[in-house]
């Protein structure tokens, strides 16, 4: 893992005044880390929460980081939004941790799968406030569904960017930031208000300090409880997928790559 | 009037592989439908459109570049009663579908993998978990919105005979951002996530000095693969960052993935798990990886990959 003093981020000016002060808000996700397990229901119509083990989405961690360097060099306050049951309480315990200042757990029984659900829910808090700046993962590695920061664009008519590897605070009211796409770079520049989905790729974010994770303690968290809407994408069933099986292993020596080329080519017919 | 509408993304006056895969979906899904499918194309590429689609709707972005916002906001003007909408599950196609489907409210499907239709209903199916719950969905509303992951299905060949009935559409927009492209140089190689054979080097390469033995490889296994690498290698800045594979990187699916020098941290394999066939190299015989692939070789990747390379000329 890289330390933060190797990596080059985003930005510019550390002047911390009244004039550069940003509101900024993390939408954060919770979502079942890489090496669980998943469980289906016995209909086998969702992923039961059994063994799973819970972090924070990566994409998300790394927005988190984003919005605390950004407080910590201009100014201002980083709030964390988070929808889905209680156990995403612990979620937002560790982004205090990280450096966030509040929280608002947006309480629901389960959390919805459509994203369209998910999004409506937060541009809920969110119009309510007045926030300069919202940031998000660009996707979150359970459901990938890979869609709020555009539908959040669309809901609060604010520029949208989202898949950003680089963010360029150019004043207090402009940015800059790059999105990779298949032929290169799109460089948007944008007004604030703006929402900006983070791909982890901008960098890894920090591991909370033991002062840190002490004074999360006494950070607020806020609940309320919003009014979900109907959803429109709907789960018929779900499958586990097969795992992998272990193949075949060779170890190097003369003839063993001749062989391998004649199994590529006749048993697996892949070149 | 067309049911099916693929929202195109080109290469200069080209369709993309992924877009001609769509395209793919679209004909058979307007087929089951009992219908025809359209195609909504940046003008440069009209011509590689009409040669394919029943219906080609050519819009002129003229200096303005095609960002996100451009194209979601296009595609909502010229909707008429399509039923379903599709776009290749790429960077861009992800950005456009998702911001026209909250424009429009409709239901959207990202990244799926296929689709069945049952009793004139249309089922998608999407990999959870990094690939290890496939769901089958159901969208409700009209019209539905599904993005495609690129290699899902055969491309159509452009030069498959079509009819295409040509209309201009005009749009406004209002974009919210200014947005220019800085091209990547398009080199002649496959881009990671449509190419069928991916070398993908690891730490165990030590340096980007030796991605020689790699390019070499690649250049045995001919025009249709691409190169890779681990995040441990995007993080150096050994490669480039868009080469970078795995849960935080780009899922693939390749015919064939080579995993050189890499390890193969679960983060990894949940971007390169769906490949048909996996061949590693590593010098690691206890290296996660080997759980993983199909074939393994336990060994020095300096000696391995020269021998590999010339074994696949030698048996050309």
């Amino acid at each position: 893992m890289l330390s933060l003093s190797q990596q080059h981020f985003w930005l510019r000016d550390s002047q911390v005044d009244i004039e550069t002060f940003m509101n900024i808000a993390v939408c954060v996700k919770q979502t079942a880390d890489t090496e669980s397990r998943p469980v289906l229901s016995g209909d086998r119509s969702h992923v039961t929460d059994e063994g799973l083990v819970w972090i924070i989405n990566p994409h998300d961690e790394s927005a988190i980081e984003v919005a605390v360097q950004l407080r910590d060099q201009r100014g201002g306050s980083v709030t964390l939004i988070a929808l889905g049951p209680d156990r995403v309480e612990s979620a937002l315990r560790q982004g205090l941790a990280m450096g966030a200042d509040q929280a608002m757990h947006l309480y629901c029984d389960a959390m919805p799968e459509d994203q369209v659900v998910i999004a409506d829910a937060l541009a809920q808090h969110i119009q309510s406030q007045e926030y300069d700046l919202i940031l998000t993962g660009e996707v979150a590695i359970d459901g990938a569904g890979a869609q709020v920061p555009q539908r959040l664009g669309v809901l609060l008519d604010w520029p949208c960017v989202t898949g950003v590897e680089e963010l360029t605070m150019e004043s207090n009211k402009l940015l800059t930031a790059r999105h990779p796409v298949e032929q290169g770079d799109e460089i948007y520049t944008c007004q604030l208000p703006a929402v900006i989905g983070i791909n982890r790729r901008i960098g890894e974010p920090r591991y909370p300090s033991f002062k840190g994770i002490m004074k999360a303690k006494r950070k607020p968290i806020e609940k309320q409880v919003p009014t979900l809407k109907p959803a429109q994408l709907h789960t018929e069933s779900m499958e586990l997928s097969a795992p992998r099986s272990e193949g075949r292993v060779w170890s190097h020596e003369d003839g063993t790559v001749t062989e391998i080329v004649h199994l590529l080519r006749e048993q697996a017919k892949v070149i | 009037m067309s049911k099916v509408l693929v929202i195109a993304e080109s290469n200069a006056s080209e369709l993309t592989v992924a877009t001609l895969e769509v395209c793919r979906a679209a004909a058979s899904l307007a087929t089951t439908l009992g219908g025809s499918w359209s195609i909504l194309v940046d003008q440069k590429a009209a011509n590689s459109a009409c040669s394919i689609a029943p219906e080609v709707m050519i819009y002129e972005a003229g200096d303005t570049y095609n960002s996100a916002d451009v194209l979601a906001a296009t595609a909502a003007q010229i909707l008429e009663s399509e039923e379903i909408i599709l776009t290749a599950a790429t960077s861009t196609g992800k950005d456009v579908i998702g911001r026209l489907a909250q424009q429009i409210g409709a239901p959207l499907a990202q990244d799926c993998t296929g689709f069945q239709v049952s009793s004139g209903e249309v089922l998608l199916q999407r990999a959870l978990y990094g690939g290890k719950v496939i769901s089958e969905v159901r969208l409700s509303g009209c019209p539905a919105l599904v993005s495609f992951r690129p290699r899902s299905f055969t491309p159509m060949d452009p030069s498959e005979s079509g009819t295409g009935r040509v209309s201009q559409v005009e749009s406004k927009f209002d974009p919210k951002a200014e947005v220019r492209l800085e091209a990547r140089e398009s080199g002649e190689r496959p881009d990671v996530t449509e190419a069928s054979i991916v070398v993908s080097g690891g730490r165990g390469l030590q340096g980007p000095e030796n991605w020689h033995i790699l390019e070499d490889l690649l250049d045995a296994l001919g025009p249709n693969a691409a190169l890779a690498c681990s995040r441990p290698v995007s993080d150096e800045n050994w490669r480039p960052h868009h080469e970078h594979v795995g849960q935080t990187g780009r899922a693939i699916s390749p015919e064939l993935y080579i995993a050189v020098g890499i390890s193969g941290a679960t983060q990894h394999v949940a971007g390169i798990a769906n490949s048909k066939c996996i061949l590693a190299i590593n010098k690691d015989p206890e290296a996660p990886i080997f759980k993983v692939a199909d074939y393994g070789i336990v060994g020095d990747l300096f000696e391995v990959v020269p021998a590999l390379t010339a074994a696949i000329r030698d048996s050309a």
